[in-house]
């Protein structure tokens, strides 16, 4: 059964009261609720994408021995705004050659497929928008508009640059999400479903139950999963859509003011999901370390401080390889999917259900433990 | 309630869409619109509960087929071989003067009424039935029948993937000359 | 409530713009374009007669495996159009004459 928001609330009593409220309206009240989840969920998410510039810069800085951003607000913490500002009272130029409804219609396809992914992501247990039965695979699926987008908007602004980044964007995100699939697909073997609450909830208590220690094909299938989806978000050092030394700023160096904001906007975004989606599967996503019985709303919210602390912290290492590694030639982009990557997930795969059927489901914590 | 709306919803993108890919003349932009029509058919299967087809659907063509057909309209430079002449509405190339269009309709009557014919006796013994916002979750039903009932297709299905995969490597690779 | 014959009609409509565009269009990738419309007309009939009709999953079965096989379809048709642009540089349709050479 599909679980929702709006049937996690339902348990409460406040819920009868405020469906006394709407008149009894079971569909009206529903909607509500939706509406102003989505609005706080995709409100604090563009934050994070807008504060994640902020970071990017701040960090980078720190890596080499710079200030960073100083000027807005304490520590320059009001930077983002500050650039938003600018991007939004920018003149939106189009090419004259440009391909005028794919060049509208590129950026906008890279933020649904980014924002449609939030609506699965597990903030807690309760407070997931939606746990659908097929949750992982609803995310990959949709998720994958954003490399259409990326093509798209490589293609419509018709200069070679753009083109160059479009077609690296779109080859390198097709040829990563088979690794990064087939890992998702040794966890969803591991839990036995997959909706994130089926998943989340299997990794219940301290550290050695999350399913990365799970066994060791587990443990390699973080990292496989790990490196693939750090290149479907064109992060460095899979940066090659958007290399800046050599084609400029990649597909969307045509793009300006809010155009260029939505695409950065939409990677930034991005990053959190892919970061989150990594904590869900195999890093215990919103757990806390101790076993609660209580199921009551401050719990939930700790659920979330936690969920969000993992992923930031993700977040970070994140940008930390950005500003550590070097970026990679484009056949070693392709050798390293194709020749490592992949067969290294196959073989995880493989080693998960072996290692299911050998040792009865059981994890190495509950060999050394034995439970 | 809301399988009505996201019934429309979807039946709009869907359908007007599919029309929009038969009367573009850029084949880039028909790309486009195929992408939006599969993406109404895959709302439409959410309306019929069908929640592992619908993100299937979603998985394989926004992801793989819309991807790889954009590809090859780039890579065979998109041009798209228009007539200068048009049909009756001026919209879609030349198919034929009026005798074909007075044919076509005549055949396509028959057709739908032969249809029509046929179909109904099914739609009368299925009367709308008024199904519930629950949906059962169809993922493990659907596991059961693929390694039970349908076994035999389910491996077929993968050694033509495989044959898929080998024979489009083969022909499209660069020949020497 | 939204009855059989609405997700029928959608499917006619989806069938005959697919075989419009495989019958207008003379670029090889637009063919392959309205087969795509077809196969899923068909796919989306088979789901909706398994709600309305038969009430088991076998329709579910068809269209994933009608899925597949388009997925398959269009990776060997588009590898076939690339490797004919290459010999003859030209995707239209009429010049597909020769079964050699």
């Amino acid at each position: 059964m599909n679980q929702t928001v709006v049937s996690y609330l339902s348990q409460y009593e406040f819920y009868d009261s405020l469906l006394a409220l709407f008149g009894n309206n079971q569909g009206l009240l529903a909607f509500t609720i939706f509406l102003i989840v989505a609005l706080i969920i995709v409100g604090l998410c563009a934050t994070i994408g807008g504060l994640g510039t902020y970071a990017e810069r701040k960090i980078s800085a720190d890596l080499q021995q710079r200030i960073g951003p100083n000027r807005v607000g304490p520590y320059g913490l009001l930077q983002f705004l500050a650039d938003g500002v600018k991007m939004m009272t920018k003149e939106d130029v189009m090419p004259f050659t440009a391909d005028k409804m794919l060049f509208y219609l590129a950026p906008m396809l890279a933020l649904v497929g980014v924002f449609a992914t939030l609506a699965v992501l597990p903030f807690s247990s309760g407070f997931a928008m939606a746990d659908l039965n097929v949750g992982v695979f609803y995310l990959i699926a949709i998720s994958s508009l954003v490399g259409l987008a990326v093509f798209l908007g490589g293609y419509a602004s018709n200069s070679k640059w753009s083109m160059l980044g479009g077609m690296r964007g779109a080859s390198q995100i097709i040829s990563y999400e088979i690794p990064v699939t087939i890992s998702i697909l040794a966890i969803t073997l591991l839990a036995g479903g997959m909706s994130f609450g089926t998943i989340v909830g299997m990794q219940k208590g301290l550290p050695i139950n999350w399913f990365i220690f799970h066994n060791p094909f587990a443990f390699i299938a973080f990292f496989v999963f790990f490196t693939g989806a750090l290149a479907e978000t064109n992060r460095a050092p899979f940066d090659l859509p958007e290399a800046e030394s050599e084609l400029v700023s990649g597909y969307h160096t045509e793009y300006t003011g809010m155009r260029f904001g939505f695409f950065a906007l939409a990677e930034y975004i991005e990053v959190f999901v892919v970061c989150g989606v990594a904590v869900a599967l195999f890093l215990g996503g919103s757990n806390l370390p101790v076993d609660i019985k209580l199921d009551i709303i401050p719990i939930q919210i700790i659920e979330v401080v936690i969920f969000l602390t993992k992923t930031l912290l993700l977040y970070y290492v994140v940008i930390w390889i950005r500003w550590t590694l070097p970026r990679l030639r484009v056949d070693q982009l392709m050798s390293v999917c194709w020749k490592y990557l992949t067969p290294m997930a196959i073989l995880n795969l493989v080693g998960c259900a072996i290692w299911l059927v050998v040792f009865n489901g059981k994890s190495m914590a509950d060999m050394v433990f034995g439970h | 309630m809301f399988i009505q709306i996201l019934f429309g919803l979807s039946a709009l993108l869907t359908i007007g869409c599919a029309i929009a890919v038969a009367v573009t003349k850029n084949i880039m932009h028909s790309c486009v619109f195929l992408l939006g029509s599969l993406i109404g058919i895959a709302g439409l299967y959410a309306t019929l509960g069908a929640d592992f087809v619908a993100v299937t659907q979603i998985m394989v063509y926004v992801g793989g087929v819309v991807i790889l057909m954009l590809f090859a309209v780039m890579l065979t430079g998109g041009k798209d071989y228009v007539s200068k002449a048009q049909n009756l509405l001026g919209l879609a190339p030349n198919m034929g003067n009026k005798w074909t269009y007075t044919i076509g309709l005549l055949v396509s009557l028959v057709f739908i009424l032969t249809n029509v014919k046929l179909v109904s006796s099914v739609i009368k013994a299925n009367p709308a039935k008024t199904f519930g916002n629950e949906f059962p979750s169809t993922v493990n039903q659907l596991g059961h029948l693929l390694v039970k009932d349908h076994v035999l297709a389910f491996e077929l299905s993968s050694v033509l993937l495989l044959g898929a995969l080998v024979g489009a490597a083969i022909i499209a690779r660069p020949r020497k000359q | 409530m939204i009855s059989l014959a609405s997700y029928l009609v959608i499917s006619l409509i989806l069938f005959a713009a697919g075989l419009t565009v495989m019958i207008a269009r003379k670029n090889l990738v637009a063919i392959l374009l309205g087969i795509e419309l077809i196969l899923n007309a068909a796919a989306l009939n088979f789901v909706a007669y398994s709600r309305y009709v038969t009430n088991n999953l076998d329709g579910h079965i068809f269209s994933l495996f009608i899925i597949v096989i388009a997925a398959a379809e269009a990776a060997v048709g588009l590898a076939i159009v690339i490797r004919f642009f290459q010999i003859k540089e030209t995707v239209h349709v009429d010049e597909a004459t020769q079964l050699r050479n």
